[in-house]
C-alpha cells in the first residue's frame, strides 16, 4: 500500500489508480455512492482516506453524494466523487451548481453502456456530449480522457490541479475496460509531482468581493471561518455574491464563468499526436480506442500507409487549434470511438472541406479493436 | 420581555444592506429566523463558526438575510452540502434552513439518512403547507382539502407529519413549534443547536399572501390564531392520539435520545483502526 | 505488436485471476510491461471466468487480449469460448480431463493432466497453479525461481506451500516421458 512509502511502480487496476491519484493531489474528502463500474474507486478511498485523517463517507444516493462533496470543498477540503452513466446523470443538478459557483470538484465517470442501466459491466464511450452539456444552462466544465492506468493516475493529479487553480468542476471520464485493465504504475512519493492549489483570499476585508476577479478571471476564496462571510448560491450572482437580475451584470458573470477556460486554455488543453506530421490520414481516438488505434498505426504503417493518430487527453475543451493545425493537409480523418458517433461530430466542425471523415463505431458493448480500425484505415487509402 | 432578550439585537445578525427582504407581508418566516438568530444569540456562537446551508423555495432565501457563512445550494440538498460542509470542518455550527417541499418531497431521502446518522448539524423546515416560491402548489404537508394551484378541487392526498418521521428516523432531538409562541421557539431551537447530534425542529409557519387567500383564512393574524388554537394543550398529552383535528400540532420537544453522533463515531473507528494497525 | 498475448479459462471459483496475478507480476519482475484484465461479471459461483495478459518489452500498445499465442483451458465452461481468438501458431493448453470437448482443429493442442495432477496432490483446488507450471514450462516466459517467487509476493501465505507444490508438479507433467 502506498502509504509514504518512496516513489514504487506497481500494478494498479485503473479505478485504484484514479483512487491513489486523488489521494496523490490532496484529496482529503470522498462521498459516494455504489455503482458498477467504478465503486472499485470509492471501496479504495474508504481504506485509504482515514489513513491519512481524511473523510470517507458512502452517501444516501448520488446526489447527496455530489452534494456533500461539494459541502466538503466549501469547508476547504480537496473533495472527489466516481460514478458511472446512471449516477453521472443524477449528478448534474449539483455539477450545475458547481459550475455556476465556482466549486471545486473532481467527478470520475467510469463510462459502461447506456441508455438507462444499459450494459452495467461493459465498457462505452458513449458520455461524451453528457460530459460536456450534461447539466442545464451555459456552463464550464473541463472533462480529461485518460488511455492507460497510468495516466489515469497521472491525470487525476492534473484535474485536481486544473480544478483547484480554475475554480471548476472536472470530469474524468474514462471506460470500463480501462477502469478494470491492471498496469504498472509509478505511484509517487509526493516530491516529484507537482501540486496546484485554490488562490485563497490572503486577507479578506469587509470590502472583499467574493466574486470579483483579476485578469485571470478566478476569483480567491475564503473558507468559513476566515474571517469574511461569504454567501455561496446557484442563483446568478453578482460580484458580491448575491443574486441579481440586473441584465449587464448577469452578462457580465456569464462571459467571466466560460471565458475563464478559453484564456487558461493553454493550462487546460492537451492532447498526444503520433505521427502526424508526414500522415495522409488521421485517426482521433481517445481512451481505450486510442489504444487499439496505437497498433492499428504501427500495422498501417508496415503496409506502407501514412496515417497518425491525434489523441485529445482534455476532451473539453476540445483543443481546437491544435486539431486544426494537425488535420491541415490530411486526407482524411477515421474518427474511432464507441458510441453511435459523438465526438465525430465536434471533430466535424474543425475539418478541412476536402478532408475526408469517417466514423468508426461500436455499440454492442466490446471494444473496438486494433484489426477493424486497421481495415477502416486501409479502406480509407484504398478509396483515393 | 427577558433579560436576555433585551440583549439580543437582531440587526446585529443580517446584511440590511440587502433590504427590502422579499417576504410577503404576514410571512411566518421572518418570526422563525428572529427566533433562530435569537437561539443562537443566547448561546452566543461566533458569527464566523456560522455556516447556513439553505435550499429552494422561500425558506431557502432567508440564509441571504443572515450575516454569517451563508450557502445557498440545490433544491432539496441542503442535507447533503450541510453533511460534507459539517465533516469536512467539524468547528462550524452548521444550521440547514428548509422548508416542507424542500425536505420533506425532494430532499426527503436526505432527510431520513441525515436523521440517522446523527451529525452534528441542527435543521431548521418551515412548513407553511405549500410551495409559496412557485406560486402557491400543494405540498406533503398540505392539510385535508385545502385548495392550492395544483388541488383545484381540493387536497386529498395525506398529510406527512414530519417529526415523527424524523424520530423514526433516528434523529437526536426533534422538536415543534408555532411562530406565535417566539419564546418557546427560540427555546426549542437552542435545544436542538446545542444538542450533540443530529436536530430537526418543525417550524409551523404560515403563508398568508398565497396558501391563505387561496382558501380564505383571513389576515396573519388570524391564521397564527388558528393555529394557536390547534395546540395540542398538555392536559391532552395523554388522550388517545388523534393525528389529524382538532390538536394535532404537538409542540415542544417531542423526541430526544442518545445516539452516537456520527462524526465522533466515525473518529472513533479511526482511531481504533489506526491503533490496531500501528498507523499513528 | 506486443511480444505475446495469453489467457487462462476456467470457471469462476477456480482461482484463474489469483494465476493471472501471480504471472504478471513474475514477468514484471523480468521488466516486461503487462496489461491485465479479466472477467469482470461475479463469476464465483460458477461461469467463465477468465485471465488475460498482453506482454511487451515495449510499451504495451492495445491491451486487451485480440491475438492469443497461448490459451489454457481447465473447464467445460471455457471450451470454445475462447476460439476467436486464436491464431494458427497458438499454443492451447487443455486439461485432458476436457479432452473430448474441445474442438481445436487447426492449433497446437497440448492435452496434459492438470486437473488429474491436482487431484493426485490432494487438492483439487490447486489445479491453476498445476496450469501455472505447465504454461510457463513450455512457454519459457520466465524461470521457475522467478514464478515462485512472485507466488510469494502475490498469493495468501497459507497457499504459498501448496501452490509451490502444484507449480513444481506443473512443470514435472511437461517433461518428456522417457
Amino acid at each position: 500500500m502506498p502509504d509514504s512509502a518512496p516513489s514504487e511502480t506497481v500494478s494498479l487496476q485503473g479505478n485504484h489508480a484514479c483512487a491513489l491519484g486523488a489521494l496523490a493531489a490532496g484529496c482529503r474528502f470522498f462521498a459516494g455512492y455504489p455503482i458498477t463500474p467504478s465503486s472499485e474507486i470509492a471501496e479504495r478511498m474508504s481504506v485509504e482516506l482515514p489513513r491519512v485523517d481524511g473523510v470517507f463517507i458512502q452517501m444516501e444516493d448520488e446526489i447527496a453524494s455530489m452534494g456533500a462533496i461539494l459541502g466538503a470543498s466549501m469547508g476547504g477540503m480537496k473533495a472527489m466523487t466516481a460514478t458511472s452513466g446512471p449516477g453521472f446523470s443524477l449528478k448534474q443538478e449539483n455539477l450545475g451548481y458547481a459550475a455556476g459557483a465556482e466549486i471545486p470538484c473532481v467527478i470520475a465517470n467510469v463510462m459502461r453502456g447506456g441508455p438507462s442501466t444499459g450494459l452495467p459491466t461493459r465498457p462505452a464511450q458513449a458520455d461524451v456530449m453528457q460530459a460536456r452539456w450534461g447539466t442545464h444552462g451555459d456552463h464550464p466544465i473541463v472533462v480529461i480522457t485518460p488511455d492507460s492506468v497510468p495516466e489515469i493516475y497521472m491525470q487525476t493529479i492534473r484535474a485536481f490541479n486544473l480544478s483547484e487553480q480554475l475554480r471548476v468542476p472536472v470530469v474524468m471520464l474514462y471506460d470500463e475496460a480501462l477502469g478494470h485493465l491492471i498496469e504498472q504504475v509509478r505511484v509517487s512519493d509526493g516530491g516529484d509531482i507537482e501540486i496546484a492549489n485554490r488562490k485563497w483570499a490572503a486577507d479578506p476585508g469587509p470590502e472583499f468581493s467574493p466574486y470579483a476577479a483579476g485578469e485571470d478571471l478566478i476569483p480567491e476564496m475564503v473558507r468559513p471561518g476566515d474571517g469574511f462571510r461569504t454567501h455561496t448560491t446557484g442563483l446568478t450572482h453578482a460580484e458580491n455574491g448575491f443574486p441579481t437580475q440586473d441584465p449587464d451584470v448577469v452578462e457580465q458573470y456569464m462571459h467571466r464563468i466560460l471565458d475563464k477556460l478559453e484564456i487558461h486554455k493553454g493550462l487546460i488543453e492537451s492532447y498526444e499526436t503520433i505521427d502526424t506530421n508526414d500522415a495522409d490520414y488521421l485517426v482521433v481516438a481517445f481512451g481505450i480506442t486510442a489504444r487499439a488505434a496505437r497498433r492499428a498505426i504501427k500495422q498501417a504503417h508496415e503496409q506502407g500507409i501514412r496515417v497518425g493518430m491525434f489523441r485529445p487527453i482534455t476532451l473539453w475543451p476540445f483543443p481546437v487549434e491544435a486539431f486544426e493545425s494537425i488535420i491541415d493537409g490530411k486526407r482524411g480523418v477515421l474518427v474511432a470511438e464507441m458510441n453511435a458517433g459523438q465526438l465525430i461530430t465536434e471533430i466535424e466542425r474543425y475539418r478541412p472541406a476536402e478532408c475526408r471523415i469517417e466514423g468508426l463505431n461500436r455499440i454492442d458493448g466490446e471494444t473496438i479493436t486494433p484489426r477493424q480500425i486497421l481495415n477502416r484505415i486501409q479502406e480509407l487509402a484504398d478509396r483515393e | 420581555m427577558s433579560e436576555a432578550d433585551k440583549q439580543f439585537n437582531i440587526h446585529d445578525y443580517l446584511r440590511e444592506y440587502l433590504f427590502p427582504h422579499f417576504l410577503c407581508p404576514g410571512c411566518g418566516h421572518g418570526i422563525a429566523l428572529r427566533a433562530l438568530l435569537w437561539a443562537i444569540d443566547e448561546l452566543d456562537i461566533d458569527k464566523d463558526r456560522l455556516a447556513f446551508v439553505s435550499g429552494i423555495g422561500c425558506s431557502g432565501r432567508l440564509g441571504a438575510y443572515i450575516d454569517a457563512n451563508t450557502f445557498h445550494v440545490t433544491h432539496g440538498r441542503p442535507l447533503a452540502f450541510a453533511t460534507g460542509l459539517k465533516l469536512a470542518r467539524p468547528d462550524l455550527e452548521v444550521i440547514v434552513i428548509t422548508g416542507d417541499g424542500d425536505c420533506l418531497a425532494i430532499g426527503g431521502n436526505h432527510l431520513i439518512h441525515a436523521c440517522r446518522r446523527n451529525l452534528n448539524i441542527t435543521c431548521m423546515m418551515l412548513n407553511n403547507e405549500v410551495y409559496g416560491m412557485t406560486g402557491g402548489q400543494v405540498s406533503p404537508t398540505t392539510s385535508d382539502d385545502r385548495f392550492t394551484t395544483t388541488t383545484p378541487y381540493g387536497n386529498h392526498e395525506p398529510v406527512f407529519d414530519a417529526c415523527a418521521l424524523a424520530e423514526a428516523a433516528g434523529a437526536g432531538l426533534v422538536g415543534r413549534e408555532i411562530t406565535l409562541q417566539t419564546p418557546s421557539l427560540k427555546d426549542v431551537l437552542k435545544q436542538g443547536l446545542a444538542h450533540p447530534g443530529f436536530s430537526f425542529i418543525e417550524v409551523m409557519s404560515d403563508c398568508t399572501e398565497v396558501f391563505g387567500r387561496k382558501n380564505d383564512l383571513g389576515s396573519s393574524a388570524e391564521m397564527v390564531l388558528t393555529q394557536k388554537a390547534s395546540v395540542r394543550p398538555d392536559f391532552l398529552e395523554n388522550a388517545v392520539d388523534q393525528p389529524f383535528r382538532p390538536h394535532q400540532i404537538k409542540t415542544g420537544i417531542l423526541a430526544s435520545n442518545d445516539r452516537p453522533e456520527y462524526a465522533e463515531s466515525y473518529r472513533n473507528h479511526i482511531d481504533a483502526m489506526k491503533r490496531d494497525h500501528g498507523h499513528a | 505488436m506486443p511480444d505475446f498475448e495469453l489467457r487462462i479459462s476456467g470457471s469462476g471459483g477456480q482461482g484463474i485471476l489469483l494465476a493471472g496475478r501471480i504471472l504478471a507480476d513474475a514477468l514484471g519482475h523480468e521488466s516486461l510491461n503487462v496489461a491485465q484484465s479479466q472477467s469482470y461479471e461475479p463469476t464465483s459461483r460458477g461461469g467463465l471466468s477468465r485471465a488475460d495478459l498482453v506482454v511487451s518489452d515495449a510499451e504495451v500498445d492495445y491491451p486487451l487480449a485480440s491475438d492469443l499465442d497461448y490459451l489454457v483451458i481447465l473447464d467445460d465452461i471455457a471450451a470454445t469460448a475462447s476460439n476467436d481468438l486464436l491464431k494458427q501458431n497458438s499454443l492451447v493448453l487443455v486439461d485432458s480431463l476436457l479432452s473430448e470437448l474441445c474442438e481445436m482443429d487447426g492449433y497446437e493442442v497440448c492435452y496434459l493432466p492438470i486437473s488429474e495432477s491436482a487431484r493426485g496432490l490432494g487438492d483439487i483446488r490447486s489445479t491453476n497453479m498445476v496450469a501455472l507450471g505447465a504454461l510457463t514450462s513450455l512457454a519459457g516466459f520466465c524461470s521457475q525461481d522467478n514464478l515462485l517467487a512472485a507466488v510469494a509476493r502475490v498469493a495468501p501465505a497459507k497457499l504459498l506451500d501448496p501452490a509451490t507444490r502444484a507449480i513444481r508438479q506443473g512443470y514435472a507433467i511437461t517433461e518428456p516421458q522417457s
